[in-house]
């Protein structure tokens, strides 16, 4: 397990916190492959996100994260950019 | 707006005749005095006087110091929390005028049966200013890396419209009317022209939210806002003591309607969008206002087809200023002839302040409250005039208005005018 991962809890925090939009993390966890539109996000609440962890993190995140269809697919993208950069 | 547009006849997509009527069935209010259209109108009926001390945070600093504020205003009550984030307190404002204004008139908040037959058009004066000014403070504070993506949408004149359309699913013709103070009165015209060709109804009005620092910053280089520190001398349209107007919070929207879309739901025809008509005569230009918004009036007046003599109230643009003022009572006089020294005016605004563009929208949920409860609302803070109008002041005076003629002017030089009617068989 490595330190830098961004959790599910964390990615709920972060749709709450910039997007307005209260969803579980364990739902979020355990419908993994729910496509965002249908949690009732829309494309610049993705982009705030991203620019949210780019921040938290200090780092560069790959141009085309915020258009991750779903949790599981974004989080993979992150978690393994956070995993090289580290 | 011309006479020909409401005299062309067709049968449009949904078997409707084009060139019908726009008729007003719904009414919401976010006002200074009032947080619903009932309690607006009981506020302005009474002449109460909202204007008081800003108290909202940051502004105490600044040399204005007195406005209409909406206070107790639950926007998280009232308003789905994806949309707090995205937006400004004006669309704030907005959104929740027109869930009321739906509400009244009958139209369910679900997703709508026929999405693309309701439209959504608002007037906007400055947009989005406490939005904007966070983004801008992260902007040059952190870096632009800080400034959230919803900066984008949040502090633009459309964002009230846009926000409207999408949370309530409503697909036909949406706009925004960047016009000037007086665009609350061309957006209802332009509702009421979507709805004589063919679209079924439009949410229609303007809200306001110019009380944050960066707004009042902004408002401080006009010549006519007043400063004046005492809540009843601040804003005294029409009299010696004029010094300038006091800015407000709110607005409204209206639900403007095809009349036989409405007869055929059943919902009552509050009254009809009769006649409008614009112009412009540059920035400050209050002598030139005169000729400018007697134009408008004629204007208003030909399209409805009514004479000077059967306007029953008048409700005044008030701008505070004495030249402006000036010219307001001289364009009265040139356009209604000696109609317009007898014809009872008044301006309710008096009592909360102008909300910009939605202030003539406010004016215009005052008159068809006073043509349904025949009282016309009074001028209040205001006593002796120095024009040759019959102002309302002190208190309501019993009446039978059937026809009401809203003004509005902007600080930039729009003026409009705009004519509602009762009409005998609103069902009421």
């Amino acid at each position: 397990m490595i330190t830098t991962a961004v959790t599910y809890d964390e990615l709920a925090d972060l749709i709450k916190r910039g997007a307005g939009v209260s969803v579980d993390p364990r739902e979020l966890e355990r419908a993994s492959d729910t496509p965002f539109g249908i949690l009732g996000l829309d494309s610049l609440g993705m982009l705030g996100i991203v620019g949210e962890l780019e921040n938290q993190y200090g780092t560069s995140l790959p141009p085309d994260t915020e258009r991750c269809r779903t949790p599981q697919e974004f989080l993979d993208l992150v978690n393994s950019t956070l995993k090289a950069g580290a | 707006m011309s006479t020909k547009g409401m005299s062309s006849k067709g049968v449009n997509s949904r078997g409707r005749t084009r060139g019908s009527r726009a008729a007003i069935t719904g009414i919401g209010v976010i006002a200074p005095n009032g947080l619903r259209a009932d309690s607006y109108w009981k506020s302005v009926g009474e002449g109460l006087v909202v204007l008081d001390t800003i108290s909202r945070e940051g502004c105490d600093h600044l040399p204005l110091r007195v406005a209409g504020e909406v206070r107790g205003f639950d926007a998280a009550g009232l308003i789905e929390e994806r949309f707090l984030v995205q937006t400004d307190r004006f669309s704030h404002f907005a959104m929740a005028a027109a869930a009321l204004a739906l509400d009244d008139a009958g139209i369910g908040r679900g997703a709508p049966e026929e999405p693309f037959d309701i439209g959504v058009v608002t007037a906007a004066g400055s947009g989005g200013g406490e939005f904007g000014q966070r983004e801008l403070q992260k902007l040059w504070g952190q870096g632009p890396r800080y400034v959230g993506p919803y900066q984008s949408i949040a502090w633009f004149y459309a964002a009230s419209t846009g926000q409207i359309s999408i949370r309530g699913g409503f697909k036909g013709p949406c706009g925004v009317v960047a016009s000037d103070e007086a665009g609350g009165l061309d957006a209802v015209a332009h509702a009421a022209r979507a709805v004589r060709r063919g679209t079924g109804a439009v949410l229609v009005g303007g809200a306001e939210a110019p009380l944050a620092p960066y707004s009042m910053v902004c408002q401080l280089g006009y010549a006519e806002l007043s400063t004046v520190e005492d809540p009843s001398r601040a804003y005294r349209p029409f009299t010696e003591a004029a010094c300038g107007f006091v800015p407000a919070e709110g607005g409204a929207m209206l639900v403007v309607e095809d009349e036989h879309r409405a007869r055929d739901r059943g919902a009552p025809v509050r009254a009809v969008v009769a006649g409008h008509a614009a112009t412009f005569t540059g920035a400050s230009r209050w002598d030139r206002s005169r000729e400018g918004l007697a134009q408008a009036i004629r204007g208003a007046l030909d399209e409805a087809g009514c004479a000077p003599e059967e306007i029953d109230v008048v409700f005044a643009d008030a701008m505070g200023v004495p030249e402006a003022d000036r010219a307001e009572a001289g364009a009265i006089a040139d356009a209604l002839g000696a109609h317009g020294s007898r014809v009872p005016v008044t301006a309710p605004k008096t009592g909360i302040g102008r909300a910009y563009c939605g202030a003539p929208v406010l004016d215009i949920a005052a008159a068809v409250f006073a043509m349904e409860h025949r009282l016309i609302p009074p001028t209040p803070n205001v006593y002796d005039i120095c024009h040759d109008l019959d102002l309302v002041m002190s208190r309501a005076r019993p009446a039978e208005p059937r026809t009401a003629l809203v003004l509005s002017r902007g600080l930039m030089g729009s003026n409009a005018a705009l004519v509602v009617r009762r009409e005998d068989d609103s069902a009421r």
